[in-house]
């Protein structure tokens, strides 16, 4: 990369600099001309005589004359602002595409570093770095050439003025800039220094809220908060003390500037008026030269700005480029280039270790002059416990790590000099603790077979310029809505066989227990067509019906029916017999909805609610009229909290000094949302009877009425005969809720639902909706069992030749499962286990026992084992 | 029904007469109120038991396995308690508990009672005074018992 900012602005945005330039050059005579008109609108046209004169051509009286000029003066005006308009949008564009190119850079130089960097340099770092770090250059870049030149431009019309009306008078105006000169770089080097500290600093503390945020379970489990937060305290105060040194500094320099520029004048008020006494400098000279040099002081102001904050960016790019300019980057070609055939039939040869040897940071990473062959197609293990070097020799024969001597080859050829695009093709790496990435199941599955997009994004409106601006800036011309997942390479046509083939294997692997439930248990997945829906739909009155007949069973489950009463949902449920569509807004929030507000107003039903509230209120005031705050009964009602509770007793105190029907608007509304958040078979405060349950359910209707189609899409109906949204499966099924008032009712429901599934064949959609299953952020919603299986399965579905599964056999009941997948999949293919001990691999082709780094033995299981 | 219902039922439970009415209330509140239909199993046993029911309404049979199949061992009704050592102690169900009729009862879980013993310390000491007094009872049948067989 650019070792300096104004190389990199010069290499990437010459001709967009001199174009500015140019722009910046054409402003002068313009604004030379509206200094010059005023005078002549004075001068030539108020006070002046001979007319008609002639302009341009034209033979114009006093008055047009001054029209005339006027109206040039306003035009030029315009032109001015114009140009400083094109001026400004075109510089911030400049600052912003170099500030894009920078990032992407950046980023790809991170993608191109190898592993053993990342010991060094923590995302919580590099993060920072760019993003916040590099935003105030793209401002900078814009004004790099721009700025100078026009604040340069207008100091020496100034100055030329002055030298024109006395040039001792003009020397007097520039002596102190040499000692301005010679002073403010010396401040501003240790201002620069500073900087630097405190950029080094601020992203010190960037990475120790980045740690804390992902180890927030060990600082909890370990009571450490008292911990980090000293440590960060510490952090912010070597921040403040740095920060404090560049204000004292950068305020003495700007205490500097300020004093001499006001020390001039006084030279021009001595010298000059000792001048014009003596009558050597004519006193309309020496005003002339005061305003000249008060302009003057404007430009110069602005030029010593940007010489500050060009030392600043400057400093900023260095330490920015410096963590990522590093020597041992891979080479761009590794990540751009394509395979020949020539590797791409290597890759079925043999893998060949010849002395390799490795040396990492810490003890047990060492390799020590490793020599071995793997014959393609067989079934290898390394066994050896943490510290022999294992770990470390398996990401090497995936390609993933260099040895500092030897080599590794794959029929014949380096496997370091191969590009990544046929190793993570090819080569399957699964590594001890695998990564999951934020998204679906279905997207960590596919994740291995996104290398290239495989065709054209369809409908993009706005293709066609992203190429652009992205061929402007150095970046990827690849668009990420495209189809990226190459299915052939997984030896599948479509998407749904390749959701068939990784539920396959998630099934083999022992996973498929697991979507399954989660399918169950996960949101109604959108994509599902309607013929799905329909059969969903239809299972669900099956169920119903054979539910109905049987007394016992239908005791169990309190269904969604429109003309009854649901004891087991909240209130708010059973009014508009509806949830919210949106799934964060929790059910006594709906009090603030406006659309309900008005309903409720308007339907009179207002203070039938606050009345419901007022009930529950008083019920559970006295209730817990003994207990303490902290009394955890009440937590376990899920209803109110014991502040909350607190709260609703003065509301009630109020209302009833005040009386009800003085109720301020804001208590009324909470006490709507208690009574919408009971639930009467739950919560038994005696508050719901018949008459009000029936006066709810008949609200239902005229609530749905009161809505304008547009508005109906803010709530998920109860419909029986369509999908509701954001309930999942099961509950679509059963369309209903357990009775918490019979014993069993959740796992008959269960039971229920599973032989609907089952009846219906309804299993492959309820995966589908596992694979939609969201795994929270870097996988969090998964255990590390599941977790690594899914990696599994994301190797096995990319269908490599070659396979290193590290720590993937660990002595578990699911190692069989495991090991007759693998072998299953890879028939014929090559095959290399790391395990801790030897046991683990029995049916191997062949066992290598590593040991300080070396192999201390190897050859079939039964002679290895027996030893 | 009303919590107050609930209320006189539990008061007329030997376990909970000398409790005040303000702390059966909230009993009721966080018990559950259960509904069972003729021939629906209460408990079973041998299985984690993990709540008392207090009958309301209807009645139920106590069976218990012998080698020679279930035998009905007793019978209870209204404002009875069936199950109670299970919301004290870890024991297995020592009887199943079939509704002979179709039941209302109140159950009341072992999590929940335990809290509120915890956070009323009077409640657990009336408890113990049931219980000793049962233990008492218990022991002067034993000693009959012995005694009857001495002679």
């Amino acid at each position: 990369m650019e070792k300096s900012l104004f190389r990199f602005v010069w290499r990437y945005s010459r001709r967009q600099q001199l174009t500015l330039f140019l722009i910046t050059l054409l402003s002068f005579p313009i604004l030379y001309v509206t200094l010059e008109l005023p005078k002549l609108i004075v001068n030539d046209a108020i006070s002046g005589e001979n007319f008609p004169r002639d302009f341009f051509g034209l033979e114009l009286g006093q008055i047009d004359y001054l029209l005339a000029l006027c109206f040039s003066f306003l035009g030029l005006v315009v032109l001015n602002n114009a140009v400083k308009y094109v001026l400004n949008v075109y510089r911030g564009l400049v600052g912003e595409r170099m500030l894009r190119r920078l990032r992407f850079e950046l980023y790809r130089r991170v993608l191109l570093f190898r592993l053993p960097r990342f010991r060094k340099l923590s995302s919580g770092e590099i993060i920072p770095m760019i993003t916040a770090e590099v935003e105030p250059l793209g401002g900078f870049i814009g004004d790099a050439v721009a700025l100078p030149a026009f604040q340069g431009g207008q100091l020496l019309v100034y100055l030329t003025f002055i030298f024109v009306q006395d040039p001792f008078l003009g020397a007097a105006a520039i002596t102190f800039y040499p000692i301005q000169g010679y002073i403010i770089p010396k401040l501003q080097k240790r201002v620069n220094m500073l900087n630097k500290e405190r950029v080094k600093n601020v992203r010190r503390i960037a990475d120790r809220v980045g740690e804390s945020v992902q180890g927030i379970t060990e600082i909890h489990a370990n009571d450490t908060t008292q911990w980090h937060l000293a440590e960060l305290a510490d952090r912010l105060h070597a921040n403040f003390k740095i920060r404090f040194a560049v204000f004292r500094r950068k305020y003495l320099i700007k205490f500097i500037n300020n004093f001499i520029n006001q020390l001039t004048p006084f030279f021009f008020y001595s010298i000059g008026g000792y001048l014009v006494i003596k009558g050597d400098v004519s006193f309309g000279a020496l005003v002339a030269v005061l305003a000249a040099y008060k302009d003057l002081a404007g430009p110069w102001k602005e030029l010593l700005t940007y010489y500050q904050q060009q030392a600043d960016v400057r400093v900023k790019y260095q330490a920015v480029i410096e963590n990522f300019d590093v020597p041992d980057l891979y080479d761009l070609k590794r990540i751009t280039d394509l395979p020949t055939d020539e590797m791409r039939d290597a890759v079925k040869g043999e893998i060949k270790a010849e002395s390799i040897s490795y040396t990492g940071d810490a003890a047990g990473q060492e390799l020590n002059g490793l020599s071995f062959a793997i014959e393609p197609g067989s079934t290898v293990s390394f066994s050896g416990e943490d510290g022999t070097g294992r770990t470390e020799l398996m990401a090497m024969l995936s390609g993933l790590l260099s040895p500092d001597s030897g080599k590794v080859t794959l029929g014949g050829l380096a496997l370091d000099d191969m590009p990544e695009s046929l190793i993570g093709q090819r080569l399957a790496y699964i590594g001890v603790a695998p990564q999951i990435f934020s998204g679906t199941i279905r997207s960590n599955l596919r994740y291995g077979l996104r290398h290239r997009p495989v065709a054209d994004p369809n409908d993009l409106d706005d293709l066609a310029e992203r190429l652009r601006e992205a061929s402007l800036t150095g970046n990827t011309q690849y668009v990420v809505e495209a189809l990226w997942e190459d299915y052939p390479a997984a030896g599948v046509e479509t998407s749904g066989e390749l959701d068939l083939r990784a539920v396959e294997l998630l099934d083999q692997v022992g996973l498929g227990d697991d979507i399954y439930q989660m399918g169950l248990r996960s949101r109604f997945p959108e994509d599902l067509d309607d013929d799905i829906r329909a059969k969903i739909v239809s299972a669900r009155q099956r169920l119903y019906d054979h539910v109905s007949a049987d007394k016992v069973l239908a005791s169990k489950i309190a269904f969604w029916v429109p003309d009854a009463f649901n004891p087991m949902a909240t209130l708010a449920e059973n009014l508009f017999f509806a949830t919210s569509s949106d799934r964060s807004m929790s059910i006594g929030m709906l009090s603030e909805n406006t659309r309900i507000r008005e309903f409720l107003n308007a339907s009179g039903t207002r203070p039938f609610l606050v009345e419901i509230g007022m009930a529950v209120a008083e019920a559970l005031t006295e209730l817990f009229a003994e207990l303490d705050a902290e009394s955890s009964l009440l937590d376990s009602l899920n209803l109110v909290t014991a502040e909350e509770l607190q709260e609703y007793k003065q509301l009630l105190t109020r209302a009833e000094t005040d009386g009800v029907e003085k109720m301020p608007r804001d208590d009324s509304r909470r006490f709507v949302s208690l009574a919408f958040r009971l639930i009467p078979a739950r919560h038994r405060l005696g508050v719901m009877n018949e008459e009000r349950a029936e006066r709810i359910v008949a609200l239902r209707q005229a609530f749905r009425d009161s809505l304008s189609d547009e508005e109906k899409t803010d709530f998920a109906f109860f419909d029986r005969d369509g999908v509701h949204p954001s309930f999942s499966i099961a509950e679509n099924l059963i369309f209903g809720m357990p009775r918490a008032d019979r014993r069993g009712s959740q796992e008959t429901v269960n039971k229920l639902v599973a032989e609907a599934i089952e009846r219906d064949d309804l299993k492959p959609y309820v995966m589908q909706a596992g694979l939609d299953f969201d795994v929270g952020v870097m996988g969090g919603a998964l255990s590390v069992g599941q977790k690594r299986k899914i990696a599994l399965v994301r190797a096995l579905l990319k269908a490599p030749d070659i396979i290193v599964a590290d720590e993937v056999l660990q002595g578990g009941r699911d190692d069989e499962a495991v090991l007759n997948t693998v072998s299953g999949a890879m028939k014929g293919k090559t095959i290399i286990f790391g395990v801790n001990r030897p046991e683990l691999t029995q049916g191997v082709d062949t066992i290598f026992v590593m040991e300080g780094g070396r192999i201390k033995a190897s050859g079939v299981p039964a002679d290895v084992l027996s030893s | 029904m009303t919590l107050n219902s609930e209320v006189e039922t539990l008061k007329r439970v030997p376990l909970f007469n000398g409790i005040d009415a303000a702390k059966l209330k909230l009993l009721a509140f966080i018990s559950d109120r259960l509904y069972f239909s003729e021939g629906e199993h209460l408990c079973d046993q041998g299985e984690d038991g993990d709540s008392a029911y207090i009958i309301m309404d209807g009645a139920a049979d106590v069976v218990v396995e012998t080698p020679n199949g279930p035998a009905k061992v007793a019978e209870a009704s209204v404002n009875d308690v069936v199950g109670e050592i299970a919301i004290l102690c870890d024991v297995p169900r020592t009887a199943t508990v079939v509704a002979a009729s179709d039941m209302e009862t109140l159950a009341i879980s072992k999590d929940n009672f335990l809290k509120l013993l915890r956070e009323f310390p009077d409640m657990s000491l009336e408890v113990m005074r049931v219980l000793g007094q049962r233990l008492d009872r218990m022991n002067r049948e034993l000693v009959a018992l012995r005694s009857q067989r001495a002679e």
